[in-house]
């Protein structure tokens, strides 16, 4: 059943990569925290909102190509705490949801402090600070 | 000393008698995390009786029901005593034979994400199934405990009140239902309020007056406790605990082996069929279970052991996984002196010597004494009448 599920998933975000070709420039994220490099845009929003420690959240990616660059299928994303030199306890799941959008679960920063989220998209790695209290 | 009289009297702006240190703005924040208390809770989506009061009332049977045990000897209250703050004071536990760890207290347990010092199961219904069925605890098994409910009129009158269905056939079944009701009873186990959660909240409603009824050691030792001693880092929010698991530099050697604490409990988690990925989860959209599908299996989790609620932390001594520590004074020293290379966590650098001095150990323990309920927060329960069909 899961496996039907992600195989409609993969179909369904294909489909939508090959309608969205041209449509990069018309890609618009929705709020959140923006990134950027020279060949993607990002933004993300957690849910809920704030952070607690211990408190299990969700992630929700939207990202954009630039300059006619594409999205790579791997999307990794992770956290951890620099200062500390440790990650999470969990391994976060990324679920594509369309083309350049992602909802990703699993997150629990089990510390109050800084933390790093880590975006990993193929060849394109962006990074954000938060800190949580 | 002039200028240490002047000190006092600057930080102590209260009434004769009582003092009140002035907590910075970031102090002040970071005590205001460990409150309120109660804290909020809801119900276990996992379990559909949780907060039931017919399951409560099942489940408080069965946790004082010796047949659960084929020896008829061992209860669950037998390591969870009621008057121990609802373990046994034992450095180890003893059911029908020694084991390796300390009993956990069960009060406030409903706050938690993972039970057991290593995490191994993932609700507290199927946390109340292992003891069941571990050989040195009660020495059941699954049948003799299906058995026992369908064989007993009132424990099977109540169970098909509860569930809403006769008693199942299928023993696996009956045997959840039993971890079910068991974890709605221990679900209203809660901790009272502290001298600590009065201090909070004066401190929140600007009541300078009491906050300063909180005794002076305890302040002293509560300011260690959020700033220097970084001991909020692990034990977070209104139960003092972040729910995971670190390696504190206990020794985990135990007769013919190692403890590997967190990594074997990820390994027991898995092989359970009573995890939150099985059958018995009452959870339809599968949240519950995002935790135990995603947690990380690491070289580091070897030797780590949950981080312990501090709440009511003078009534469950002895400390610590292996209940090495006698006192809450071993316990301070214990963070005090810790070495750092014994720590087995792949270059996690949480934990360094505080080098506290005598005054200042003697704080922090009063600071944790602050943390024992005044009074108890549990109503005493009436006998309920014979259930009736």
């Amino acid at each position: 059943m899961e496996e039907r599920r992600n195989r409609i998933r993969r179909l369904a975000v294909a489909l939508s990569a090959v309608s969205v070709c041209g449509a990069a420039a018309g890609c618009e994220l929705p709020p959140g925290v923006r990134l950027e490099t020279e060949r993607i845009e990002i933004s993300y929003r957690t849910n809920p909102a704030t952070i607690e420690v211990g408190k299990p959240f969700v992630v929700e990616l939207a990202a954009c190509p630039r300059k006619g660059a594409g999205i790579s299928e791997r999307v990794r994303l992770d956290a951890h705490m620099p200062e500390h030199r440790h990650g999470m306890n969990y391994r976060v799941k990324v679920i594509p949801l369309a083309y350049g959008r992602y909802r990703s679960e699993g997150w629990l920063f089990h510390m109050p402090g800084r933390w790093e989220f880590v975006f990993d998209l193929g060849a394109e790695r962006l990074t954000h600070s938060v800190r949580i209290e | 000393m002039r200028v240490a009289l002047a000190a006092l009297l600057l930080c102590c702006s209260a009434g004769a008698g009582a003092q009140l240190l002035e907590f910075t703005d970031a102090e002040t924040r970071a005590i205001l995390r460990h409150g309120p208390w109660p804290a909020p809770w809801s119900r276990d989506p996992s379990n559909r009786v949780s907060g039931s009061d017919a399951a409560i009332e099942l489940g408080e049977r069965l946790f004082f029901d010796p047949r659960l045990s084929p020896s008829g000897q061992v209860l669950c209250a037998t390591c969870h005593v009621p008057y121990r703050a609802w373990q046994d004071g034992r450095a180890r536990a003893f059911g029908l034979a020694d084991t390796e760890r300390n009993t956990q207290s069960l009060l406030d347990v409903r706050y938690q994400r993972w039970f057991g010092w290593d995490g191994a199961g993932d609700s507290l219904w199927a946390q109340s199934v292992r003891p069941i069925l571990e050989p040195r605890e009660m020495g059941g098994s699954v049948a003799q405990a299906a058995a026992l409910v369908r064989g007993d009129a009132e424990l099977s009158c109540r169970f098909e009140k509860v569930f809403g269905a006769p008693v199942p056939a299928a023993d696996e079944v009956v045997l959840a239902g039993i971890g079910k009701a068991l974890a709605a009873f221990q679900e209203t186990l809660l901790s009272g309020r502290s001298p600590f959660d009065e201090f909070r909240d004066a401190l929140e409603r600007r009541d300078r007056a009491a906050a300063a009824g909180y005794p002076l050691a305890a302040q002293r030792g509560l300011r260690i406790f959020i700033g220097r001693g970084n001991c909020g880092a692990c034990h977070v929010g209104p139960a003092f605990s972040n729910g995971e698991f670190h390696d504190t530099g206990v020794p985990f050697f135990v007769a013919g082996g190692v403890d590997s604490g967190r990594h074997g409990g990820i390994r027991k988690l898995r092989a359970n069929a009573f995890n939150l990925l099985g059958a018995y989860n009452d959870d339809r959209d599968g949240a519950s279970a995002v935790k135990t599908r995603q947690v990380a299996e690491e070289h580091r989790n070897f030797g780590e052991f949950k981080v312990p609620s501090l709440r009511n932390a003078a009534r469950t001594a002895p400390y610590m996984h292996n209940g090495s520590l006698a006192t809450l004074a071993d316990v301070v020293r214990h963070y005090s002196e810790i070495n750092p290379d014994r720590l087995h966590s792949d270059g996690e650098a949480i934990l360094k010597p505080l080098r506290l001095s005598a005054g200042e150990s003697a704080d922090l323990v009063a600071f944790l004494e602050s943390l024992t309920e005044s009074a108890s927060a549990l109503s005493p329960r009436r006998p309920a009448a014979p259930c009736r069909r």
